[in-house]
């Protein structure tokens, strides 16, 4: 049996950046990728319930994504995770909405019939916080999402998530199920070098939509029309010289509006 | 990419980089390296030119000497200083010239005199001086008063001097007034002068001295070179026996603003020895904290003006420069932490600026008669003898290996940083704690030493942009958990504690009853991380350290309330701190916070209740001290323990395969931080080298017979 946890590799843009020529993302050049910090916690929670005992599975990581994508997965090997799958094909178009990942995802998980999927409760590049719960759609499983608290036995699983205005609710779900991490469940685990060295050996599959018996032209996906900046609104006056001058022009500015 | 030293287009920093005009030379924007000691003097010529040149390739516009003597009778020696003796001297100089021309940059010269104040220990000639005062400043030294004949001759020494520094193509001739040094400036101060001829009494006499000086070398040098005073506008004497911004530095600005191109003015203290208020350490003095006083004296001139003050930020440049305080950004520290800061600064990159922290252990080496370091600028003074750039990596020979640096302190970091940026393939920094800096975490919450943080600070950005290195936070490797790790490399920087059971220099020995696990004995540790308390009522510091941790735990101390007894064997309090020009601000402060400092005693017994102790060389002086807590601040231990269990397990670190074990910093040897960060400097720029663990040879500058 199968613990599967589904990764991305998300985008860190410079602080300083371009859009791409084609306005769809930021220039590929200021952009770096790495393994999504929510994800992280997903693949520390499943190292931490075989290392308790709790259950005794091969760990197997998934993503969709292009080969900018492997380091993430290696990142998670290196944390402990078994082996891993990436699902890729260069038809695929290279921002993937969530229903279009799950579905691919899905189709993965179907093979290997996990005994419990996780996945971070967000990405931080693209923050829909659906992939996870469209997963657990697509595989009919029960599911919780933003869990901050986990315990797992052989038919069912407990979480605790946390709500708005500081409650907490506490579930139980019949396993197989679906469950979305939030940061704080656990504190990662930070690879050694040997372990890093190590994930470089370890198995990373790949595999695309057609193996998976997925036409990537059945894929639910929303269309992009662009990324931009959006223009400033209300103009901002910058006030230069000397801290006198600049306190008069401030009372100025303030009795000007709130004059007006 | 613009060139060297070229304007940018716009943005808010401009306007620093404007040429200016000052007298016949053009300066290529508005940043001024004033003079700085300490250098290398003439006797170090190819240090000196190459230290100097790399602020010039940094994008200064004008680079300096440091004090360079006139004549043998203003001898520094054993001091690292200038000279201009005779031509050879010149020569010598003539070096640095050429290389600060080659970076596009103007070089200038500090013509220098200082009367009483220089011992002529090696040319062993009486100095003269204008009244027969001995130094406050170097003991047992006098000077004899000159004549009149002998002052013409003394300009005569300026004017000879200037003339060998211009042969040798210096564009900016500085005539040193200031720090109670030059003597142009005893001349004007009563508190120096206190002849009754022409060259005494009024001002307009006082004043004589440096204007007949003036127009002298202003007729032997033209037009072909910058003639500039460096002038302490303020020297905090009492009434009317030194400077004052609005009184005698307005007049003497006033009346000799003709003859000359640039005025550098700055704030000094009373005596030579406290030129901490010009080079004011950041415990005391905060950046920009000249300008109140020289903003005083500067309507009085129609020409530019510079000022020093550790700037550090663009934007504190920016506004001084806007408001008219000052035409130039006068910087001699902060191009020391960071030669490149005008690059920096026009490139738009100024988080990458190594600011400077403002400790003085620069100008410690001077004090010390060595060369010049710096605690965030490994590479400073190392530019010739091991050809350091502060700015150039070469990829590493064993670039391909993975390297574990444990404990994130000064050391650990520098030398994660420059192995990054030499390429390795994985660096890995650990430390137990949850955040960067290793001591530094802590000491930077002492009173006063928060702009020590700018070591962590700089390092933490700079490591955060390289892919290549990763800080791993609260982890503690045992030697077992090191051997598993899978680094090729492994440096061991985990630091050291400070002894527990009074363990110290003075006695060889601990002190009885000092025990840190009692209630009533404290270690800094336990007062600045461990929350240990102090129990109630009086506290006694002992300090046989010297330099800031007693001294500072005391500040602190006091500052909550605590009634505090500062006690050490050494003559004085903070004997380490005169290095660093912080010693007299030290005492002063300490005495106004109520501390009573017991200088040259020894702690024999702490018990609970009573410290016991006597006087340094009488033993029979006995001296009780009724406290409820002491605190003991006096040594650090090397924390030795991890290195030495790797060490002797050849065959573990053959079998993990561990090419190469290393230890840096106070895990080594507890020192000052510069020293630290330069010992991980130094292992990561030779980590490929054939023993990394044993620093490369360098050049010295010597006569081979």
């Amino acid at each position: 049996m199968t613990v599967l946890v589904a990764i991305k590799a998300v985008a860190t843009v410079d602080e300083e950046f371009e859009l791409a020529d084609d306005g769809l993302d930021v220039a590929p050049e200021f952009v770096e990728r790495e393994l999504n910090e929510w994800d992280s916690y997903a693949v520390e929670a499943a190292l931490r319930l075989r290392e308790s005992g709790a259950l005794d599975e091969e760990i197997v990581l998934v993503t969709v994504g292009d080969e900018d994508a492997e380091e993430a997965l290696r990142a998670g090997l290196a944390m402990g995770a078994d082996r891993a799958v990436r699902v890729w094909d260069d038809s695929l178009p290279g921002v993937l909405g969530p229903l279009a990942a799950a579905r691919l995802l899905a189709a993965v998980a179907a093979e290997m019939s996990p005994s419990l999927v996780l996945c971070g409760a967000q990405s931080a590049d693209a923050a829909y916080g659906a992939t996870g719960v469209a997963l657990a759609a697509y595989l009919k499983l029960p599911h919780a999402a933003v869990v901050r608290e986990l315990s797992y036995s052989a038919d069912a699983i407990e979480v605790t998530r946390e709500l708005e205005g500081g409650l907490l609710q506490r579930l139980r779900l019949r396993t197989p199920a679906v469950l979305t991490v939030q940061t704080g469940i656990n504190e990662p685990r930070y690879a050694t070098l040997r372990a890093i060295k190590q994930a470089e050996a370890k198995e990373l599959d790949l595999t695309d939509p057609a193996s998976l018996g997925v036409a990537i032209g059945d894929l639910p996906e929303a269309v992009l029309d662009r990324v931009y900046v959006p223009a400033v609104e209300g103009a901002a006056e910058m006030l230069e010289g000397t801290p006198d001058e600049v306190a008069a022009r401030i009372a100025e500015v303030v009795e000007r509006e709130m004059a007006a | 990419m613009m060139t060297r030293g070229e304007a940018p287009a716009d943005g808010p920093y401009a306007v620093l980089f404007e040429p200016v005009e000052v007298g016949p030379v053009t300066l290529r924007n508005r940043f001024y390296a004033t003079p700085q000691c300490s250098g290398f003097g003439a006797d170090r010529p190819h240090a000196q030119a190459y230290h100097r040149a790399m602020k010039a390739a940094g994008g200064f516009a004008v680079v300096h000497t440091e004090w360079c003597a006139i004549h043998p009778e203003a001898d520094e020696w054993p001091a690292v200083t200038g000279r201009l003796w005779d031509e050879d001297d010149a020569r010598n100089l003539g070096l640095m010239v050429e290389m600060v021309h080659a970076e596009g940059a103007l070089a200038g010269v500090q013509l220098g005199f200082n009367g009483a104040h220089s011992e002529n220990l090696e040319t062993r000639r009486p100095a003269r001086g204008i009244t027969q005062v001995p130094s406050n400043t170097f003991h047992f030294h006098s000077c004899y008063e000159m004549t009149e004949a002998e002052i013409v001759e003394l300009q005569g020494f300026y004017v000879e001097a200037a003339l060998r520094a211009r042969e040798v193509g210096f564009d900016v001739i500085n005539v040193c007034a200031n720090e109670n040094a030059g003597i142009p400036l005893q001349f004007l101060m009563r508190a120096y002068n206190r002849r009754d001829d022409r060259y005494g009494g009024p001002f307009e006499n006082r004043a004589r001295f440096l204007l007949e000086l003036l127009e002298r070398l202003r007729g032997a040098l033209g037009d072909s070179c910058a003639l500039t005073v460096r002038l302490a506008v303020e020297t905090h004497h009492d009434g009317d026996l030194g400077m004052r911004p609005e009184h005698e530095a307005r007049r003497v600005i006033e009346m000799a603003d003709d003859l000359v191109d640039l005025w550098d003015l700055e704030v000094t203290g009373r005596s030579m020895a406290e030129w901490g208020e010009s080079a004011g350490p950041s415990r005391f003095h905060r950046e920009g904290y000249q300008l109140a006083a020289v903003e005083k004296a500067r309507s009085a001139t129609a020409k530019p003006v510079v000022n020093v003050g550790r700037f550090v930020h663009p934007e504190a440049m920016v506004d001084a420069v806007r408001r008219g305080v000052i035409d130039l950004v006068g910087m001699a520290r902060p191009g020391i932490a960071d030669p490149f800061l005008p690059t920096k600064i026009r490139e738009n990159r100024v988080d990458e600026i190594r600011e400077c922290i403002g400790c003085n252990i620069c100008i410690s080496r001077y004090e010390q008669k060595a060369t010049i370091v710096c605690t965030q600028n490994a590479t400073i003074g190392e530019e010739y003898r091991r050809g350091w750039n502060p700015e150039r990596f070469e990829p590493a020979a064993d670039a391909d290996r993975d390297v574990l640096v444990i404990g994130a302190g000064p050391a650990g970091m520098e030398c994660a940083l420059v192995l990054a940026r030499r390429g390795m393939r994985r660096v890995h920094l650990v430390d137990r704690e949850r955040e960067l800096g290793g001591h530094l975490r802590w000491v930077t919450q002492l009173p006063g030493l928060g702009e020590w943080a700018r070591v962590v600070d700089y390092r933490k950005i700079a490591l955060a942009k390289l892919r290549n290195a990763t800080f791993v936070p609260g982890t503690e490797l045992s030697a077992a958990d090191v051997l598993e790790y899978g680094a090729e490399l492994v440096v061991v920087a985990n630091g050291s504690s400070w002894a527990r059971d009074g363990l110290n220099g003075f006695d060889h020995a601990p002190i009885r009853g000092a025990d840190a696990s009692l209630p009533h004995v404290l270690v800094p540790e336990q007062v600045m991380v461990e929350g240990k308390p102090v129990p109630d009522g009086p506290v006694l510091v002992y300090d046989c350290e010297g330099y800031y941790m007693a001294a500072s735990l005391a500040e602190r101390l006091a500052r909550e309330g605590r009634e505090v007894t500062f006690v050490t064997p050494f003559a004085e309090v903070a004997p380490y701190m005169d290095y660093t020009l912080e010693a007299i601000g030290m005492n002063r402060l300490l005495r106004g916070l109520g501390v009573a400092l017991v200088p040259q005693h020894r702690v024999a017994e702490v018990a609970a209740g009573a410290v016991r102790g006597h006087h340094v060389h009488d033993e029979a002086a006995d001296v009780e001290w009724p406290v409820a807590a002491t605190v003991l601040c006096t040594q650090r231990v090397s924390d030795a323990h991890l290195f030495r269990t790797l060490e002797a397990d050849p065959e573990g670190l053959e079998q993990a395969g561990i090419e190469g074990l290393y230890r840096i910093g106070d895990c080594f040897v507890p020192r000052i931080a510069a020293e630290s960060v330069f010992e991980g400097h130094r292992l990561g720029r030779e980590i490929d080298s054939p023993d990394p663990s044993e620093p490369l040879g360098f050049p010295r500058e010597r006569l081979l017979v």
